[in-house]
């Protein structure tokens, strides 16, 4: 999980850029390299099994039993699918091939639909997730997730439901390309504003957020542009054509199945790391993220970094908003666009995943787990009421939050436990005076 | 110190597990034949004050009167609301309402799956919504402008009696279609009974339908266009904007449900009744299930009760001549004599 060659501090600890960022620099992204090297996987585990243990008191306290409640919310999340192996067969996406599998793929079975729910939604949380997680690498916090997520969205239900003359491969492709740079658009007039008059990122994305909220909102809704032609009284959108859908890969796509698109987040996930860790590109967004006046004297643009960050953290929150039109929704409605929080729970599987790219994809399984596994279907009214459950998994990720905000606290624990171990060793360990 | 209070906790709830936290498992009168009856929400959530809320009070009744095993299904996000539907056919469930427009196209998918479950869906159209026509689907609709119309026609006779301004006002959530049909018959509801009157419509833009404070914002510009009558079409917001009435000792008017239990400055209540809907539909199924009628519209309008409006506030001036002539239009309406406009 931990990426010692991105904190840009040696593997060995050799004091590259100050071995104790805290006393120093404690920007965003210096505290972060302070994390990664201290903890690990301990913080974002310790606080994952914290934040489920205080939910489960919750849960007690409703005179509920936490056990049935966490083995229902595990099933309906379809991880118990994983238990059952037998003989059976799949067919090779995309193909005709039947091939022999240990796992029984079958989705008219409860577990394997709830599991492909689960990857529906782990699907755009790991896209939105990058977005917060790659701005933050640059020292920026991108609370604009939602609204680059939405503008995409957008983008993407315009482009599916018009151009219906297009073939189908390129329609899809120019749909994605442009929804991605949609969001990017979005993303990017934060970052230009920062670089050039100092706006701050938090305060404009979050304004940008609304901007798409009401926009979003008007476009589709009653007498917008974007409006359906069938049932005008209807605030939705029309919908994608079939062409340009991307393909089901697991399930009937007609049962919003599980859509070709996770290979796309599982993609920008590798991107994501490439991109950071392996281009000069990358060196420099990170060099910026820990100390803007250093990068500066170096040599690196900060202004310029500052845009780019941010318009590749958009691209993949465009992105996500453009995998959910093609893979499963279709159509945009007003409820559509004001209830989903796909972008802002991004900016939770960032924190737990602490900006890596493995941390983010096991965060994004994690939540999106969390919201199938806490759906009304799954936690059957004897085991918890189901005017309860939607909020269960809000306060799990609510106090997973609150943990990872407070996670100096788990690092000092930490830290001291290091030390005490340290000083029974000989004192002249190098670095930890 | 961590690692204790972390075994406290494990022991805590491993005391729970054991000391028969378990809820002993619901023990179902074993009538001859049970049905079984399922609703699912829209996003909004159970205690919405509204729709949802509606539906489920509707689902309690028929379990509590026809003796259905029921259960709810709430649905968070959109991608729920597909799942859920899909979930309560598997599970058995032999009637299932979907409650919304949105759920349009996931019965649409979803039903021909399910042959031999029967679905409803609340404030879904038949031959708008359904493009694939499921067999077993019945569109459940109101006719909201009878309701508007009427409380809109009582509105009008009280600003003709009062002194002051003949203007009068109605506040909705969010521009969906049913708030468009109470606004249209409102407003011909008053021009009815008083053509002198100015009528007020304004969106609070609340898609939760729960924000109080925003319907409290609009209900106070209107105030401040000297409304009389504030009509809140606005479920849980509408509240906001309902004490803002009271606080300018003007007249309420509530919605869906009847809601004078919110105080004497209530004029009436506007009634969509979706849990009398839930009911009736669930009573007719009961009668016969293999004769349950799907592939149309079920209407509920004034003339089969599932419109109409709510007690009348004690403080009104004139009340029984008043109600007199609402009662009269009423009939008009079931009639088919008066056919108040949908926007």
């Amino acid at each position: 999980m931990s990426e010692p060659e991105s904190t840009g501090v040696d593997r060995d600890g050799a004091p590259t850029l100050g071995e104790d960022p805290e006393a120093y620099a404690p920007s965003v992204a210096g505290r972060l390299a302070f994390y990664q090297r201290a903890g690990g996987i301990v913080t974002p585990l310790t606080t994952t099994i914290v934040a489920f243990l205080m939910g489960g008191i919750v849960v007690l306290s409703t005179h509920h039993n936490p056990l049935r409640t966490y083995k229902a919310i595990f099933e309906g999340a379809g991880l118990n699918w994983f238990f059952h192996v037998g003989s059976h067969h799949i067919t090779v996406p995309f193909t005709q091939t039947h091939v022999w599998f240990w796992w029984d793929t079958n989705t008219s079975h409860t577990a394997a639909y709830n599991l492909t729910q689960t990857l529906l939604t782990t699907t755009p949380l790991i896209l939105t997730g990058l977005a917060v997680a790659f701005a933050f690498r640059c020292g920026l916090f991108n609370i604009g997730g939602q609204g680059q997520y939405l503008v995409g969205a957008i983008v993407g239900v315009y482009i599916g439901s018009r151009f219906t003359t297009m073939p189908h491969l390129p329609h899809l492709l120019f749909g994605l390309v442009a929804a991605a740079l949609g969001g990017a658009l979005w993303a990017a007039i934060a970052g230009a504003l920062k670089a050039s008059v100092g706006a701050h990122e938090v305060i404009t994305t979050i304004m940008l957020n609304w901007i798409a909220y009401w926009g979003g909102s008007y476009l589709v809704g009653r007498g917008g542009p974007l409006r359906n032609h069938v049932d005008q009284s209807i605030p939705v959108s029309d919908d994608v054509v079939n062409g340009a859908k991307l393909p089901a890969i697991w399930g009937n796509p007609h049962l919003q199945a599980l859509h070709a698109g996770i290979f796309i987040a599982l993609g920008a996930l590798i991107a994501f790391y490439v991109i950071l860790n392996r281009t000069t590109l990358g060196y420099e967004v990170r060099a910026v993220g820990f100390n803007p006046e250093a990068a500066r004297y170096g040599g690196i643009s900060v202004a310029r970094n500052f845009v780019l960050a941010m318009t590749i953290s958009g691209l993949f929150a465009g992105l996500a908003g453009a995998l959910d039109i093609f893979g499963w929704q279709f159509r945009l409605g007003v409820a559509d666009v004001q209830v989903s929080n796909i972008g802002f729970i991004g900016i939770a599987v960032a924190l737990l995943g602490r900006t890596s790219a493995v941390g983010v994809g096991l965060a994004a399984l994690l939540f999106g787990a969390l919201f199938t596994g806490t759906s009304t279907r799954s936690l059957d009214p004897t085991v918890f009421p189901p005017e309860l459950a939607g909020n269960l998994a809000l306060m799990i990720q609510a106090l997973i939050l609150l943990f990872v905000g407070a996670d100096l606290v788990i690092l000092y624990i930490w830290q001291a436990r290091r030390k005490l171990r340290l000083t029974g060793r000989a004192p002249a360990t190098k670095g930890s005076a | 110190m961590l690692s204790v209070v972390l075994a406290a906790l494990a022991l805590t709830m491993f005391a729970g597990a054991s000391f028969g936290m378990v809820g002993a498992p619901t023990v179902r009168k074993a009538a001859q034949v049970t049905y079984k009856m399922a609703v699912i929400t829209d996003v909004g959530g159970l205690n919405d004050h509204g729709f949802n809320q509606a539906a489920n009070a509707g689902r309690l009744q028929v379990e509590k009167k026809l003796g259905f095993q029921t259960r709810v299904y709430d649905t968070r996000t959109s991608a729920e609301r597909l799942p859920n539907l899909q979930a309560a056919a598997q599970a058995g469930y032999q009637l299932v309402f979907g409650t919304g427009f949105f759920m349009g196209d996931p019965l649409d998918k979803v039903a021909p799956k399910f042959p031999d479950v029967k679905f409803a869906g609340i404030d879904v159209n038949y031959n708008t919504d359904l493009p694939s026509k499921p067999a077993n689907v019945r569109g459940i609709q109101f006719k909201e402008q009878e309701a508007g119309y009427l409380v809109g026609y009582m509105a009008g006779l009280v600003l003709k009696q009062q002194p002051g301004p003949d203007i009068a006002s109605a506040i909705g959530a969010n521009t969906v279609p049913a708030i468009v049909r109470y606004f249209g018959g409102y407003r011909a509801g008053v021009k009815k009974a008083d053509p002198k009157a100015t009528v007020i419509l304004s969106y609070a833009n609340d898609p939760t339908f729960s924000d109080q404070a925003k319907c409290k914002e609009v209900a106070l510009n209107q105030i401040s266009q000297k409304t009389q009558i504030i009509f809140a079409v606005a479920g849980g917001c509408g509240l906001g904007a309902l004490d803002q009435a009271k606080a300018q000792g003007l007249w309420g008017i509530g919605v869906d449900s009847d809601q004078l239990y919110l105080g004497p400055e209530m004029l009436t209540s506007a009634l969509k009744d979706v849990a009398k809907a839930v009911y009736l539909t669930s009573q007719e199924f009961k009668k016969s299930p293999a004769n349950f009628k799907t592939g149309f519209n079920k209407v509920f309008n004034v003339k089969n009760g599932g419109i109409g409006y709510g007690k009348v506030s004690a403080k009104l001036k004139n009340r029984a001549a008043i109600i007199k002539k609402v009662n009269a239009i009423k009939k008009l309406i079931a009639a088919g004599k008066i056919v108040p406009p949908a926007k």
